[in-house]
């Protein structure tokens, strides 16, 4: 019994210590937040009084509010394409079975590894020869097809039982029917789970928007926080605060969503 | 309600024939059972009817009217899942009312057969639930009550009871039995459970292996199966099958010898047969008699005795060959003994090495 | 076999519903792909390019920063993933005891890191691991060092500095992956083996490793790519510095388009290094895959 204690205490305090690790910085962005730069690089630990100056300071250097206009935009745009592209694709190549798909699919697989790096040069000469460049368009079109949601959904769509069609079927829906009022309430908790993925995706992209997008009034709040850090004497108070602000967003999306997240993933590893 | 009729139907994935031509008429009002053992195409022969899957060739008819390209929903049928198949977002009320809804069907029209078909499965108080808060029983009566909504033709049934507990099926069987009569609709029921077809069916349709073995009435079936399939299939405890040769034949009659029981020999008014000609002897449990009642009889080692109360079943052996005997007078039969029963010859069927029966 | 009007619809269904995706795949990923190949035997400045055979692949061969960039993202690479899938593996594995107190605070809390954007926990920890940020600070009050460690004016300490701060925001998400596979197993197979005495780290290496395998290889798979997409994070906190210490693949082939002379045909060049790359790992990863199932 002693031995089975000593390792749960072992267990608790490895567990313990990780939370620690996870939070700090949570902790130590809040924190920062309200306290003057100066006093985050000295490492100040408890909340500080500067909190409205720093947001003064922020607001006279960017455009706050359109910043985030943008980034809701930009975030909320392409999480409705991509969940109805990837959805409707993921379920068609899992229920419509045929052996030319079946290899296109394959073939899909394969470039699920290929990073954006490979694909950005390209891409760039692309917008911009289409005269994109500067435009929301140019930065959520390339994203909304992808390879990752889609075989997210299709290993998902697995579980969905197929009598459910059937049943639907007898019940004389056509299959657009079928995947609009069968399916998707059915599969609720996978595209919970994706949503939190893409919208994250999409609300904290960086390299794509950052080639994309040129003027200010265009910019994301990742490329504001990225300028902010390059700047030659960061102002570390108002840093921390638009991290703070930039953070909320996907905090409150994961917590609402969290139940159906894990339920989500679950369908999803099967 | 109304008539089917399925003329050389046939099913094919790519080169793998599953259905190879299935010839039925069903009339309106029957009661028919599919049944077989899995993978015999029992499930995939209604799912064709109800145009789920479509048909490689053949013509299938429905109430006159060729149906081979028709959309299921344009059939006239309804069916039921075997995993019940009821949408989970939605409540009891609104499963129900599903098809009618995509049918253009009037709100208050909707509401009143909803609430026809609950009263008639008496699950009133269920309306308003989810499928989630139902129990087994309860989501088959619902999927059951989804098909009467719609007022079909012809009920399909896929194993509606496989996944239902031994009591719950019993009680569902009944109720499909009284719902048939009450709603006077043609019924085809899909199961593999040859109880289930016994007592259900008006007739049952045996298929193995694609093909129709048999179809006839269930008690015709029982006593007259065409083949050594279709007389191992039905009936529980399944029939004993003793190999044998044939030694004589006279007219109208020919002489087999069993093989594992002391080359006892049995006198059938059979026509057909070859002399030499290997056989088998097809007796069920409860047609053996007591030893001396009938025309020869064997000695067996009994194995274990399974004594159910009204009757008893004994297992055991001969000559490494396994028999049961079901025996109603006698409850002593344990192991470790030997029994002697009798077998009479117009109460054996036999069979040729292709398993067709010899008459 | 003759076509019947169900059999066509569903064909025309089937293609109906992948068509947005592959169309949108087919523009935006299959012939950028394609044209990149086409474009890294190209050589000028800009939109001006003209066919230069073989020579960026001369260029490829004598690129001494190519190569820093490479060993870089093999050492992060190699460093971090295992790492990672380790320490996600012990997460999972502990959180999954049904009898732990906590294990949805712990659970959620492990997680967050996931939230954030990786432009806002690079800054986040810049400003942590800066000379006399907190880190330091703490170290230092603890007398573990006696003068501040130069996290990123040092090649080696920046490349512990990216080390920590992918391994803390991607730790959880992998778990996250553990932890739905671990609830998938069968909990009788660990009473079984409780039954039969096997002690649990055997518990854990000869039943929990492989059941989990798939997934740690999936897992691996998006490490794999995750670390050659390297580049949110290099750009906000080092730069790719100092001395270009923490200079990654996709860092070099931002800078050879945006940054230095823009030489579109070169980065296209570069851009099929990482398609080789990734084209070897997904044979190697085939070939793994295919053991298993041979195996099982």
């Amino acid at each position: 019994m002693s031995l089975y204690m000593l390792r749960r205490t072992g267990v608790y305090l490895f567990l313990s210590l990780a939370a620690f690790l996870s939070v700090f910085p949570f902790f130590w962005m809040a924190v920062g937040a309200t306290n003057k730069s100066t006093e985050i690089i000295t490492g100040k630990m408890t909340p500080g009084s500067n909190l409205v100056v720093n947001f003064q300071t922020l607001l006279s250097q960017v455009d706050l509010w359109r910043v985030f206009g943008n980034s809701f935009l930009i975030a909320i745009v392409s999480t409705i394409l991509t969940l109805a592209v990837s959805s409707l694709a993921g379920y068609g190549f899992e229920i419509f079975r045929s052996r030319v798909r079946e290899r296109i699919f394959q073939l899909l697989l394969l470039f699920l590894s290929i990073p954006f790096a490979a694909l950005m040069v390209p891409l760039f000469v692309m917008i911009s020869r289409a005269q994109l460049t500067n435009t929301f368009t140019a930065v959520i079109l390339p994203t909304i097809a992808s390879i990752f949601i889609l075989f997210y959904f299709r290993q998902a769509t697995k579980a969905f039982p197929s009598e459910l069609r059937d049943a639907a079927r007898v019940d004389g829906l056509k299959e657009w029917q079928i995947f609009l009022f069968v399916y998707m309430p059915t599969m609720r908790s996978t595209y919970a789970a994706a949503t939190i993925i893409v919208f994250m995706n999409a609300w904290n992209n960086y390299l794509w928007p950052l080639i994309v997008l040129q003027t200010p009034e265009n910019k994301t709040i990742t490329l504001v926080i990225s300028a902010l850090t390059a700047a030659y004497t960061p102002d570390y108070g108002v840093i921390l605060l638009t991290t703070v602000l930039a953070t909320l967003p996907t905090l409150v999306i994961f917590f609402v969503l969290q139940r159906q997240f894990v339920q989500g993933m679950l369908g999803a590893v099967k | 309600m109304s008539s089917l009729s399925l003329k050389g139907i046939r099913k094919s994935y790519g080169s793998l024939e599953v259905i190879k031509g299935v010839d039925l008429d069903i009339k309106s009002k029957e009661f028919v059972v599919f049944v077989g053992p899995s993978g015999c195409g029992k499930s995939t022969l209604l799912r064709m009817i109800a145009g789920l899957e479509h048909i490689t060739s053949g013509e299938l008819d429905i109430g006159g009217t060729r149906m081979n390209d028709v959309e299921p929903s344009k059939r006239g049928i309804a069916m039921v899942f075997q995993t019940y198949a009821l949408y989970p977002h939605m409540t009891v009320r609104e499963n129900m009312g599903f098809a009618l809804r995509f049918a253009g069907v009037a709100k208050d029209q909707i509401a009143r057969q909803v609430g026809d078909a609950a009263r008639i499965l008496a699950m009133e108080p269920l309306l308003d639930r989810f499928p989630k808060e139902l129990s087994g029983g309860q989501r088959q009566r619902v999927a059951i009550g989804r098909a009467i909504v719609r007022n079909p033709q012809v009920f399909l049934f896929d194993e509606p009871l496989s996944n239902l507990d031994a009591e719950l099926r019993v009680h569902m069987r009944i109720e499909i039995a009284r719902l048939h009569k009450e709603l006077q609709t043609t019924i085809i029921y899909v199961t593999h459970d040859q109880v289930e077809a016994m007592t259900l069916a008006d007739t049952i349709v045996v298929l193995r292996d694609g093909i129709i073995e048999q179809a006839g009435r269930p008690l015709d079936l029982y006593d007259d199966p065409a083949n050594q399939f279709v007389a191992g299939f039905i009936g529980s405890p399944k029939m004993n099958f003793l190999p044998a040769t044939i030694v004589d034949k006279a007219t109208g009659r020919i002489t087999v010898e069993l093989t594992n029981h002391d080359k006892a020999r049995l006198t059938l008014p059979v026509t057909s047969g070859v002399v030499g000609d290997p056989v088998t002897v097809g007796i069920r449990a409860e047609h053996f008699g007591m030893g001396g009642a009938g025309d020869i009889d064997i000695t067996l080692d009994v194995d274990v005795a399974e004594h159910l109360g009204s009757t008893s079943y004994v297992y055991a052996s001969a000559g490494g060959e396994a028999l049961v005997v079901e025996r109603e007078e006698s409850r002593h039969e344990n192991g470790n003994e030997r029994i002697t029963v009798s077998i009479s010859a117009d109460r054996t069927y036999i069979f040729d090495d292709k398993g067709h029966r010899l008459r | 076999m003759a076509q019947t009007r169900l059999d066509r619809n569903e064909q025309i269904n089937g293609w109906a519903f992948v068509m947005p995706a592959l169309v949108l795949l087919g523009i935006f990923m299959i012939y950028p792909i394609l044209w990149s190949l086409w474009m890294s035997f190209q050589v000028g400045r800009g939109n001006n390019f003209s066919f230069g055979g073989l020579a960026n692949i001369q260029r490829l061969a004598n690129d001494a920063l190519l190569v820093q960039a490479l060993t870089n993202t093999i050492i992060f690479f190699i460093i971090q993933v295992p790492i990672m899938i380790v320490l996600a593996l012990l997460f999972a594995v502990a959180l999954n005891d049904a009898t732990l107190r906590f294990r949805g605070l712990f659970r959620t809390i492990l997680f967050l890191p996931c939230v954030t954007s990786l432009i806002a926990y690079s800054s986040l920890f810049k400003s942590m691991f800066s000379n006399d940020g907190i880190i330091n600070q703490a170290l230092m009050s603890l007398h573990l060092v006696s003068a501040p460690i130069p996290w990123l004016t040092d090649p080696f300490w920046a490349k512990v500095v990216i080390i920590s701060a992918i391994t803390w925001r991607w730790t959880g998400y992998n778990m996250i992956f553990y932890l739905a596979a671990l609830q998938n197993v069968d909990k009788s197979i660990y009473e079984a083996a409780r039954i039969d005495g096997i002690p649990g780290w055997a518990r854990f290496w000869n039943i929990t490793v492989p059941m989990l395998k798939p997934v740690i290889l999936f897992t691996t798979i998006l490490s794999t790519i995750g670390t050659l997409q390297l580049f949110d994070e290099i750009n906000n906190i080092t730069q790719g510095g100092p001395g270009n210490g923490t200079m990654t693949l996709s860092m070099y082939i931002y800078n050879l388009t945006f940054r230095m002379m823009p030489s579109f045909g070169y980065s296209a060049t570069v851009s099929w290094v990482i398609v080789a790359i990734v084209a070897v790992l997904s044979i190697i990863q085939f070939m793994i895959a295919r053991d298993r199932r041979r195996g099982a």
